[in-house]
């Protein structure tokens, strides 16, 4: 999952990023509204995190900016102000949830995750798609034949992404752009040594082959 | 105070009534004597003409020549009478009759003035006069009734008394509305004090009469400078927010991340403090960030800010799925900042989500003060507690994060207003029940 950051406060974002990257989501920083709302509307992003204290532009303007666009992006905005005024704003201008500074990682992780499953249409909990259930906490899959798998980072990254989006075609470059963050290496021939991977793992009718389009998850 | 329109009209009133009456006097008094100066001036002419015409004869008889004498004297009771005495002689007027004029004798060059009944309750005025003719010293007394000149002044008194009470009556209805529509003014004034009041507005109108120009500039000063202390305060507090909260939230991430580098008696103190300093901050920006009574602008409206609020508390506990029974008055007038309002609604709709199982209800009603009540089915509070509960913002459950701050917040909010707040158990769905009335807002004006 691609995650947009935009925060100004370095040392908070440094040791966000890192707890982020570990809970399986490529991040791209920024820290300033007028990059965040560029970035915001490149469509290559799952989920942002917005703070509403940014400089150059407020988030709530950045959000109101998204959303007259038709920029669906799902959006946990998070600020210092625990106001209600501001949240109801923050909600108003189209925000998906809410975290108030000081936060726990723990709690903002659930929340990205309730929020991506809930923008899939996905129910909350433990994300299961055909028998398939993926423990997003602990990077570990289980099978219909009841053997739980662990996942390095990368499959862990793909296999949420297919689970998130089943039966549609994903190309390979979609699937890079939603895996890696904006530093990273990236080699779109990589993705097919993770996807026979995963296929050792979950059978290879799991995921089919389009050519020259892409790779589908194949709902049952 | 008396209000300014009722003492102008009762002083003009009063000074009105004083010079109608003072003239009605003076004239009525000038017209009277006038009149009988007139009659007096009159009859002395007469009593030279009498005295003209009378003669004394060799045996010293006197004699007066009627011919030239004017008819209304030879009229009986013709209200013009005349009496000529020379030492025993006395010729009187026909006009007299049988009646006679009492007169004592009147010296050489005097003349007298005095009042008298005549026939026929005539009044009469009766000038003597003492003259010497022929060497013989006479008085010649005239009188002349004064009935009909005193039924004319008293005529003319009763028409003058009548349009003077006219005109009076007619000068207090005119000044009444020359009052009301200079008074104008005041009274809109008056009207946009209370308006300002009940927070209708945040400005009064400056389009008023020079008189109330610097009165109204001035408290319109005074009013945009509270205005812009309050906002200044409440941004204040907000950045203060802000530079506390970032390091806050970075030792809570450090802390987090090098959970396993640190002996767990220091993280659980660390964590302690930390939470602490969160909450302390939280309550002490959250009751400074309150307006109260100041007027600040936006009011909360209970028509638009309510749904939002209930739409956001529904996004941020959209796994809940929670049944919401809603039962606001359709017009409520009483106004609070909206930013308050959202504070305190905010605090104790996200208390009630928070513990609900599947219900909230709430009741907003609006008679003399509003009164807002919110339930929840879920696990309520232990009655032993609910007595600590808005005090130091004690949390009743651990496991849930900030559930006694938010009704500690509350709690100032209320306090602030003057209202009050209770909690309990909920009868009707057996959780929490919170009743707020914040007292209505009494005119000063």
């Amino acid at each position: 999952m691609r995650l947009l950051l935009a925060e100004d406060d370095e040392e908070l974002v440094a040791g966000l990023r890192k707890e982020l990257a570990a809970a399986g989501y490529a991040v791209d920083v920024t820290d300033n509204g007028v990059e965040a709302e560029f970035l915001g509307n490149e469509a290559i992003y799952d989920v942002a995190v917005l703070d509403l204290g940014l400089p150059g532009r407020n988030g709530l303007d950045v959000l109101k900016n998204w959303r007259s666009k038709g920029n669906t992006l799902p959006v946990i905005v998070l600020t210092a102000r625990n106001a209600w005024h501001e949240r109801v704003e923050g909600f108003k201008m189209g925000a998906d949830d809410y975290l108030g500074k000081p936060f726990h990682v723990e709690e903002l992780l659930v929340r990205l995750t309730a929020l991506l499953h809930r923008s899939r249409q996905q129910p909350g909990g433990v994300l299961t798609v055909c028998g398939l259930i993926l423990d997003e906490e602990r990077q570990t899959v289980s099978t219909t034949d009841g053997h739980e798998h662990r996942l390095t980072g990368t499959e862990f990254r793909l296999l949420r992404y297919m689970l998130l989006h089943p039966g549609k075609v994903l190309s390979k470059s979609q699937l890079t752009e939603h895996i890696y963050d904006l530093d990273s290496d990236k080699d779109s021939n990589v993705i097919e040594v993770y996807i026979r991977r995963l296929r050792h793992l979950l059978g290879n009718e799991r995921i089919e082959t389009r050519r020259g389009q892409g790779y589908v998850f194949k709902e049952n | 105070m008396r209000s300014l329109q009722s003492k102008l009209s009762s002083g003009l009133i009063l000074s009105l009534i004083t010079v109608f009456g003072v003239l009605w006097f003076v004239i009525s008094f000038s017209i009277q004597s006038l009149a009988e100066e007139y009659i007096a001036s009159r009859l002395r002419h007469d009593a030279e003409m009498l005295l003209s015409n009378l003669h004394f004869d060799t045996a010293g008889k006197m004699s007066l020549d009627e011919g030239a004498i004017d008819l209304v004297y030879l009229k009986p009771f013709s209200g013009h009478y005349f009496l000529i005495a020379s030492g025993k002689q006395t010729i009187s007027s026909r006009s007299l009759w049988d009646q006679q004029l009492n007169i004592a004798g009147v010296n050489i060059n005097e003349s007298t003035r005095s009042y008298q009944d005549g026939p026929n309750k005539q009044s009469l005025l009766v000038i003597g006069n003492g003259f010497k003719k022929q060497d013989r010293k006479l008085s010649v007394i005239v009188a002349e009734d004064l009935n009909p000149v005193k039924q004319n002044i008293s005529q003319f008194q009763t028409r003058f008394a009548i349009s003077a009470i006219s005109m009076l009556i007619l000068l207090v209805v005119l000044q009444a509305l020359i009052l009301r529509h200079s008074l104008k003014s005041l009274v809109r004034l008056r009207s946009e004090l209370r308006a300002l009041q009940h927070g209708e507005i945040d400005q009064l109108n400056t389009d008023t009469p020079t008189e109330l120009q610097p009165l109204v500039s001035e408290v319109n000063h005074l009013l945009s400078i509270m205005a812009n202390q309050l906002h200044r305060s409440r941004d204040a507090l907000s950045d203060l927010a802000h530079a506390i909260k970032k390091p806050l939230t970075v030792m809570q991430q450090l802390t987090d991340k090098h959970r396993s580098d640190i002996s767990a008696d220091i993280q659980d103190a660390f964590a302690k403090q930390a939470t602490e300093i969160n909450r302390l901050t939280e309550r002490i920006l959250r009751r400074a960030r309150l307006a109260g009574h100041h007027h600040s602008g936006m009011r909360f409206s209970f028509s638009q800010d309510l749904p939002d609020l209930i739409g956001t508390l529904d996004l941020m506990y959209s796994d809940k799925a929670i049944t919401k029974h809603i039962n606001v008055d359709e017009e409520i007038k009483h106004l609070v900042d909206r930013e308050d309002m959202l504070e305190l609604l905010g605090n104790l709709l996200d208390n009630a989500y928070k513990w609900a199982r599947h219900t909230v209800d709430i009741r907003i009603k609006d008679d003399s003060g509003l009164n807002i009540c919110i339930e929840d089915d879920g696990p309520g509070a232990d009655p032993n507690k609910l007595q600590q509960l808005d005090r130091r913002g004690v949390r009743l459950d651990e496991t849930k994060q900030g559930h006694g701050i938010g009704l500690a917040i509350a709690s100032d909010m209320v306090r602030e207003y003057k209202g009050s707040l209770s909690f309990g158990r909920s009868e009707k769905l057996g959780g929490f029940r919170v009743d707020i009335t914040l007292p209505a807002v009494t005119d000063r004006f």
